[in-house]
């Protein structure tokens, strides 16, 4: 009954045996199939792990056979330890090499888990930076951070433990049965009766231990929601006087829980006794059996010759050994269940769209003076079905300072990653100079534009360092400079370390506004012609908004300043202004001519007077 | 030892169990011992049936029936007791984890909110959760295999004694090494790498999170392979690391497998010698060889279980670390009645988180009269939230006092302090229920009639009759199915269900549309007339309804009066209100 499975592409025989497992397989099989295939890079690892396992099988064998004859020779045959001797000194080798295969089956394993991990990991942190911005879209860093970890890591096991010991647990029984038969075919039929059993195991102890972990994970994590939302709302609770009932409640829940899980598992940990049913109850009739005929009770089941006690007692020690990859096999499927469930994660990542463009590509050379036209461009996310720009035409020409403006949503943003060129318009075309902007080497255009964006990025390192990131090439005297025009003298001056104090992550501390101020400076000293602004001041109060503001504007003075924000309080400084609504241009001009508009532009104006007093952190 | 002085707080509050626990082992012993009756009683029975068999006449008298009873009896005590242990070592388990939430949970309350501030954010919570779910592997990996694995040593050690004592010996003091010093080493050796591993995975994560939040950055400056380069050598440095935890994993493998051969090899080398020089009958050398090996069972499950004990050892250090914080503020238990009058005063306050932070309030005086309304506006970090902190005893002040009425606020007993001061802050929770179970929070024993109207109140009920479920409507997680909004506004309602004389309400409309905003104010302080109440805020509010505005700057009301009044007389009041026209 093995023949027909043997006889598929093995591939197919995996994909089969994964998913007869489990209950909702139509979902999970792309999943598999993809895990599958990432198995084709480390295969020689997973057939190193089936092979040691294997030779180790047969290892069992030979000891089994060893430790048979010893006790037959000093019981049956009356022979001393001295004539003993070889075989005792064959056994210490063969106990010492099935130790030695033990540890390489588990350093094997962990090859193959670890270098598929590697490839993993290392192309979706890839496939995240070509993606860019647009790619990710909003989705959150942490989610992001998760599947490069987290999930990366659950998949270890799929390859290092279950792959092998999938076809181990087919691969060693029959070997072991392979050397009980020559000895007596009624315990090897006995051994074998089973085997057809074999699948059935695997599918009682897929469906038991995948329904086992998942209906364990699911109340635990419902248990754990409720727990942690208590935490959360620990201070409310309490503003109520409210908290100390909680303690009955928690109980409750847990208690609730117990009772759920518990009945799930009764019945769940009845496969698990299945198959210790069938091996215990195996080395039973085994004993039984060779006890009879040996008593001459039975006389059936071997080739003419009566059993030997060493046969017996050798077909008795290998009984247990013939469960044991099956009950190995029962351990490692919840590691599937997970691997499939991170698999599904990570195909989204790679899922995510990325940027590419071919033939020889021409650089950007620069040329004074800056031109900028958007003709009718268009932007979609989400493959065209929301629309964010809808026919953009705009001219920036040797305007030293615009100001984008506009509600949140209205596609200032998306503007400033078309010029950054993250994604490319789905119609239109961007031109600088007159040049088609996705036709040039996106790196040769990014280093003429600096950006600050509306949370200001700082790595781990010194002050310097991060505003070294702006120009790696730039003497101390220049990063001094830059320092300077961003005012992070200001407060750097009184950190004992200065410019090489150091930050820890995300900037702490460092106020927001002074890590702004670091940004800030990173972008002038890339000395770049065109700076894209995108809300730099966005939850910052007003007193620092002017500071930054002002530093702004003193450093773009003969620079492109293209200035994105929903927020109006430095509007007039600008020369020219640029209304979205809609995903089109509604408005451009000068603030005076805006305002005399009596369009857009005011009515911005006058909702604003109206809504905050304080600008508060966002 | 340092392990188990962390662990043995935790494995105290298992007292409860200890029943069950015991029951739970001796099953799991129990399963032990039918595999290693199951064995070594087959391996005699063969022994002696095949010598039995030589002789048709020992044949014949031979007597099968027990001994076979006796191995399918084995057999089945094996299936019911290891399923038992499963089921009972799961149940305890399961108690296990409700106590010690429970406790935790005891030992929290008192320090919220103030000591558990910097715990508020959802990730370090999450942690802690998972901490206490760490800790009860305690009991059914490392404890009951623990103990089962000795009592099989016990058990082999009579039995074997009872045929050689220094064969006893041999065997016994190789499967002790098995199930202690293979274990021992297994910890001690993956402890510091557990540690590195969870630090450079933690690194590994902040830098790819930075990454992603400065994609923008890393591609515009041009430092993204950079960037790339160093998170593949974290990378690279955690699966080292993890390299090594699989070496420990692999050598223990091994060294259980190489003892449990060794042991085997020492009972036939020592038995087979016991043969020949007649001290020991033949028949029963197979069954000791067999009682050995299946002994060696136990040993399995300890080592892999000890190399993690690392990682349950810090959860239980983490948890330690907060349940040993004592509480910021301590409430009195005698109740001194309640206050004349709802007028609160702060006379003369004192206050700094830290004693090296320079204090935010020095001096600091304020007085809000019975039943009026006031506005407290400033800039962020003017100390307008501590303020509230210090009115709801989060924090104490460091000198002067805070009187309701007559009283002092210390002399009110904590229920006392709730009953008479509602705060609607603003991380005010919206907790995974009902709507119901959320108005509730606020009065329990609040019927359908008083949640419909504290709802009309806050503008709210027109929406809960849109529901099919109305009341019973479920809101998700953190009243994700709810708007900004939405939400605010059912905070605002728990304030009308508490119905306390003193309110004090934290940008209460934050998140509302001009409109809404207004109908709210205006009926929340209908419904507060002749109570306290103030309202915290950098909104420009309709400050027709308020009776007083008091403008707060670095820990001071630097003016205070009608809206009216200031903006006539208060040139700082005029240049913020007017700042953005």
């Amino acid at each position: 009954m093995l023949s027909p499975l043997i006889l598929t592409k093995p591939e197919n025989l995996f994909e089969k045996i994964i998913n007869m497992n489990s209950p909702s397989s139509t979902d999970t099989r792309p999943s598999v199939r993809w895990l599958i295939s990432q198995a084709r890079s480390v295969r020689l690892w997973i057939f190193l792990s089936i092979g040691i396992a294997f030779l180790g099988g047969l290892l069992i064998v030979f000891q089994a056979r060893l430790i048979a004859d010893i006790i037959h020779g000093a019981f049956m045959d009356h022979l001393s330890r001295e004539e003993l001797l070889p075989m005792f000194t064959l056994l210490a080798i063969v106990v010492a090499i099935r130790a030695f295969f033990q540890w390489a089956r588990e350093v094997s394993g962990f090859q193959a888990g670890a270098r598929i991990r590697e490839k993993l990991r290392l192309s979706i942190l890839k496939h995240l930076a070509e993606s860019g911005p647009i790619g990710i879209g909003g989705k959150p860093a942490g989610a992001l951070a998760s599947v490069a970890i987290e999930q990366v890591e659950a998949v270890h096991g799929f390859f290092a433990d279950f792959l092998p010991q999938l076809v181990i647990a087919f691969l060693v029984p029959i070997t072991l049965v392979a050397f009980v038969f020559p000895i007596s075919w009624a315990a090897g039929g006995l051994l074998l009766a089973t085997a057809p059993m074999v699948p059935l195991f695997m599918v009682l102890i897929g469906m038991g231990a995948e329904s086992i972990s998942q209906r364990n994970f699911q109340a635990l994590s419902r248990m754990s929601a409720h727990f942690l939302d208590t935490l959360q709302g620990l201070g409310t609770l309490k503003l109520f006087g409210r908290s100390r009932d909680e303690t009955g409640s928690i109980e409750k829940v847990s208690e609730q829980y117990r009772l759920q899980t518990m009945r799930v598992l009764k019945v769940a940990f009845l496969s698990a006794a299945v198959l210790e049913f069938f091996s215990s109850f195996a080395i039973a009739m085994t004993a039984i059996y060779l006890g009879m005929s040996f008593l001459g009770y039975i006389n059936f089941g071997t080739y003419g010759t009566p059993l030997t006690f060493g046969d017996g007692l050798f077909i008795l020690i290998l009984a247990p050994d013939f469960y044991l990859p099956l009950r190995d096999l029962g351990s490692h499927f919840h590691v599937r269940a997970e691997a499939v469930g991170a698999a599904g994660e990570i195909q989204k990542i790679f899922a995510l769209p990325v940027k590419k463009q071919e033939g020889v590509i021409p650089t950007w050379q620069k040329g004074h003076p800056l031109n900028i036209r958007f003709e009718n461009v268009h932007y979609a996310f989400d493959g065209g079905r929301n629309a964010v720009l809808c026919g953009v035409d705009l001219e920036i020409q040797s305007v030293k300072r615009l100001a984008i403006v506009g509600s949140s949503g209205a596609g200032k943003t998306t503007i400033g990653r078309l010029l950054l060129t993250f994604g490319q318009p789905s119609d239109g075309r961007i031109l600088i100079n007159g040049v088609d902007l996705s036709t040039l080497d996106p790196e040769s255009w990014q280093k003429h534009v600096s950006w600050i964006g509306q949370h200001p990025v700082l790595f781990h390192g010194t002050i310097r360092e991060n505003i070294r990131i702006g120009n790696p090439d730039a003497s101390p005297e220049e990063v001094e400079a830059a320092a300077t025009a961003a005012s992070v003298n200001v407060f750097t001056d009184r950190l004992p370390l200065g410019l090489d104090t150091s930050i820890g992550e995300h900037g702490s501390g460092l106020s927001r506004g002074q890590a702004q101020q670091v940004a800030l400076a990173r972008a002038f000293l890339k000395n770049a012609s065109l700076i894209l602004l995108d809300e730099p001041t966005a939850g910052l109060d007003s007193e620092t908004e002017t500071k930054i503001m002002d530093a702004i504007f003193r450093f773009c003075e003969g620079r492109t300043l293209i200035f994105m924000t929903h927020r109006l309080g430095h509007i007039h400084e600008v020369d020219q202004i640029v209304v979205l609504a809609e995903g089109k241009v509604a408005e451009q001009g000068t603030f005076e001519e805006l305002i005399h508009l009596r369009g857009l532009l005011s009515q911005f104006l006058t909702s604003l007077n109206e809504g905050v007093l304080f600008s508060e952190g966002t | 030892m340092k392990l188990f002085r962390t662990l043995f707080p935790f494995i105290r509050r298992f007292r409860p169990h200890l029943h069950r626990m015991f029951l739970g082992t001796l099953s799991g012993a129990i399963a032990l011992a039918a595999a290693v009756g199951l064995l070594s009683l087959s391996g005699w029975f063969l022994s002696a049936a095949a010598f039995a068999g030589l002789t048709s006449a020992t044949a014949q008298t031979f007597n099968f029936f027990y001994p076979s009873v006796g191995v399918r009896l084995f057999a089945f005590t094996r299936i019911i007791s290891r399923y038992g242990e499963r089921i009972i070592t799961h149940d305890t388990t399961f108690h296990i984890l409700k106590t010690l939430r429970v406790w935790f949970y005891e030992s929290i309350e008192p320090l919220a909110p103030a000591c558990l501030s910097r715990y508020r954010s959802g990730e370090i919570l999450n942690r802690l959760v998972s901490d206490i779910d760490a800790l009860d592997n305690l009991y059914i990996r490392i404890l009951s295999p623990a103990v089962s694995a000795f009592l099989i040593v016990i058990f082999l050690g009579v039995f074997l004694s009872m045929f050689d004592a220094v064969l006893s010996a041999a065997a016994c003091g190789i499967l002790i090494i098995a199930i202690v010093v293979v274990p021992w080493a297994a910890s001690v050796s993956s402890m510091d790498i557990g540690q590195n591993l969870a630090k450079i995975s933690g690194i590994l994560r902040t830098h790819i999170i930075e990454g992603i939040q400065g994609l923008t950055d890393l591609i515009v400056f041009g430092a993204m392979e950079k960037h790339q380069e160093r998170l593949s050598s974290y990378h690279r440095q955690m699966i080292s690391l993890q390299q090594q935890m699989s070496h420990i994993r692999g050598l223990s493998n091994a060294s259980i497998s190489l003892l449990s051969g060794s042991a085997v090899w020492i009972v036939l080398f020592i038995g087979v010698y016991l043969v020949d020089s007649g001290e020991l009958p033949g028949v029963f050398l197979a069954c000791l060889a067999l009682a050995v090996w299946a002994a060696f069972e136990a040993a399995v499950p300890l080592a892999h279980a000890f190399q993690h004990l690392g990682r349950t050892r810090e959860a239980a250090q983490r948890i330690h670390e907060i349940t040993s914080i004592p509480p910021a503020v301590l409430f009195t238990e005698k109740s001194k009645g309640d206050p004349e009058t709802y007028d609160i005063d702060f006379e003369n306050i004192r206050f700094h988180y830290h004693p090296e932070d320079p204090p935010v309030f020095d001096g600091f005086n304020f007085k809000i009269s019975h039943g009026r309304r006031t506005a407290l506006v400033g800039e962020t970090g003017c100390g307008k939230s501590t303020l509230v902190h210090l009115l709801t005893r989060t924090w104490d002040p460091t000198r002067g006092r805070i009187c309701i009425g007559d009283l002092d606020l210390k002399d009110l007993t904590q229920d006392e302090l709730r009953k008479t001061i509602t705060v609607i802050s603003q991380q005010a929770h919206i907790f995974n229920g009902t709507l119901a179970d959320n108005l509730q929070i606020a009065r329990p024993d609040a019927g359908e009639s008083d949640m419909l109207h504290a709802l009309e109140t806050v503008r709210l009920a027109d929406f809960v009759y849109s529901l099919p479920q109305g009341l019973n409507t479920w809101v998700g997680e953190s009243g994700h199915c709810l708007s900004g909004g939405q939400a605010r506004r059912l905070a605002l309602a728990r304030a009308v269900l508490h119905d306390a004389p003193v309110w004090v309400l934290d940008e209460p409309t934050e998140g509302l549309d001009k409109i809404t905003e207004m109908e709210v104010i205006q009926s929340l302080m209908e419904c507060a007339k002749n109570r306290t109440v103030l309202i915290i805020t950098h909104r420009l509010l309709d400050f027709q309804k308020i009776d007083q505005v008091a403008l707060m700057d670095k820990g001071r009301i630097i003016a205070s009066g009608s809206h009216h009044d200031l903006i006539q007389t208060n040139h700082r009041y005029r240049k913020i209100v007017s700042k953005m026209v």
